[in-house]
């Protein structure tokens, strides 16, 4: 392939993310580091928001909650995953498209559809409590909504799938032999899965959860619909300073610490696959 | 034995939401019960018949069909650089090309917000296109990927060596083979540009509302079951398009197993 079909294959794809992914992105930046005063941009070479958010002890715990939330996530989602991806790569029922049709559907479901389905089930006069309370089991609804357990619920169930797909991509390429061999040689099946497949599973499990991690830390739509603004994370603050109380510099300054903490994330999720273009996730 | 069920707990866990969304759209009763209080299409109804919501509606297909389609040129002819070029930088570039996928869209929707706001351009269709397009041609890029270096470039090149040139020997035999991932790119992408709520939300405005933002902010003042209607419609597409990604790429391969 010559330079020039290069160019004029790849070209317009790279100037669209010169123009509208990284110099937007690099705007960020200086603007986070621009001060605001009246509502009016003044650019200036500054580090008063990036001191105002780790000297704030508000903005320290919400940051802490962050990432608090994300390793929850992270871990639920693996121990929720870990059997679905198992079961889905040794698999060989014929329902087995099906089954990717289910883990693959909620992707391809809008986030704020999901986050309803779970309004329905957790709210106050949901479908949970109010079952209850027809049954006379309880009589005050519980607190399923409106804090952690939700929020963390809803965000399990919104990249769960994530986590299935990263597993089973190594699941699938583990040898059978090597288990079968491990078997031979007396092992039992529950020793083989511990002393075999589960360290050879080892990368997939490091990859699903970076993924999951980056992901639950940067999503806010659960937060505010779930938590309804009585869980505050990270994102959460970005969204309320530039949407809401149009405090530009810090808002960016609060994206830019989000930023730093996924795209280190992302380069060792990079790192560990080594697949960056194979494959959704 | 406790695997399968454990297994079949955690499916049942995952379709739940959108199992009650789809019964409470069909159910008559302003709160969802179980068992369900009578059949209606009563919320399927209204939401045909609210203006919002068909405007948002049709905004949203239309700038899907836009976005796939300008995301599948661009994304397929990047693709076939990517997987055939041998460039020094060629790592770092493919890291650049897919970060629009990995960045958190968020961060991708402040930036642009800002930088579409300094430029007077916020709140415009193109600005709003151009920011689903960013986001959804790595995608694109990923499943042609797939596709493609299982691809025998003799093939290409006995065509080339027959007398076609080398533009016509690509639209007619690689693109012919690679069709599979190049169509199931452009469903794809034109699901996630259809559900994309996360970079819209920064990119709208009163009278620019796609139908998940539509569907965001009847949320946050009523909880009727119209909004269950929007949503099982919503889902009914969302199905619709994963069947076509399987009849044409094959989900396995879809998926990178």
């Amino acid at each position: 392939m010559t330079r020039g079909a290069r160019l004029l294959l790849l070209g317009p794809y790279v100037l669209l993310l010169m123009v509208f992914f990284a110099a937007p992105l690099a705007l960020m930046f200086a603007i986070s580091l621009s001060r605001q005063s009246f509502g009016q941009l003044e650019w200036a070479f500054t580090a008063h928001h990036y001191v105002r958010f780790f000297t704030d002890a508000y903005y320290l715990s919400v940051l802490a909650d962050t990432l608090w939330l994300g390793a929850l996530t992270t871990a639920a989602s693996l121990l929720l995953g870990y059997p679905l991806a198992y079961h889905l790569a040794l698999t060989r029922s014929r329902w087995k498209p099906l089954l990717i049709v289910f883990i693959l559907s909620p992707l391809l479901v809008g986030i704020v559809i999901r986050c309803y389905g779970w309004m329905i089930l957790l709210a106050d006069r949901g479908l949970i409590n109010a079952t209850l309370v027809q049954h006379g089991w309880i009589t005050q609804p519980l607190p399923l909504m409106y804090n952690k357990f939700g929020v963390t619920l809803a965000l399990v169930h919104v990249f769960l799938p994530f986590m299935v797909l990263s597993l089973t991509g190594v699941l699938k390429r583990i040898e059978p032999q090597l288990i079968e061999a491990s078997q031979t040689l007396g092992a039992s099946p529950r020793r083989a899965f511990f002393e075999v497949t589960l360290p050879l599973s080892l990368p997939g499990i490091l990859a699903g959860s970076l993924l999951v991690f980056s992901l639950a830390i940067s999503s806010f739509v659960v937060p505010i619909l779930i938590g309804g603004f009585k869980v505050h994370v990270l994102p959460m603050v970005v969204y309320e300073q530039v949407l809401s109380v149009f405090d530009w510099p810090f808002g960016a300054a609060n994206a830019f610490v989000l930023l730093v903490i996924s795209v280190a994330l992302i380069a060792v999720y990079i790192k560990v696959t080594e697949r960056a273009l194979r494959g959704i996730v | 034995m406790i695997l399968r069920s454990v297994v079949g707990l955690v499916y049942a866990f995952l379709l739940l939401p959108m199992v009650v969304v789809v019964l409470a759209a069909f159910n008559s009763g302003n709160y969802f019960t179980f068992p369900p209080q009578g059949f209606s299409l009563k919320w399927f109804a209204n939401f045909f018949q609210r203006r919002e919501f068909m405007q948002a509606l049709w905004l949203s297909t239309e700038l899907a069909g836009w976005t796939a389609l300008a995301s599948t040129v661009i994304g397929t002819a990047a693709a076939v650089v990517l997987v055939r070029g041998r460039f020094r930088g060629r790592d770092l570039l493919n890291a650049f090309v897919t970060s629009p996928l990995l960045l958190p869209q968020i961060l991708t929707g402040v930036a642009l917000l800002q930088f579409y706001t300094l430029l007077k351009m916020h709140a415009s269709y193109g600005a709003l296109l151009i920011g689903h397009i960013v986001v959804t041609t790595p995608y694109v890029i990923r499943t042609v990927t797939a596709t493609l270096t299982h691809f025998d470039i003799a093939l290409e090149e006995a065509a080339q060596s027959l007398g076609a040139n080398p533009l016509r020997a690509f639209l007619e035999i690689t693109l012919g083979v690679i069709k599979p991932g190049v169509v199931a790119g452009a469903i794809f992408a034109f699901a996630i540009s259809f559900d994309n709520f996360t970079l819209s939300l920064f990119l709208t405005s009163a009278k620019l509302t796609p139908l998940p933002i539509e569907l965001f902010a009847y949320l946050k003042y009523s909880f009727d079951p119209t909004a269950a209607a929007v949503s099982a419609f919503a889902i009914g597409v969302a199905l619709v398009l994963v069947l076509g990604i399987a009849r044409f790429m094959g989900l396995e391969e879809f998926t990178g197993f």
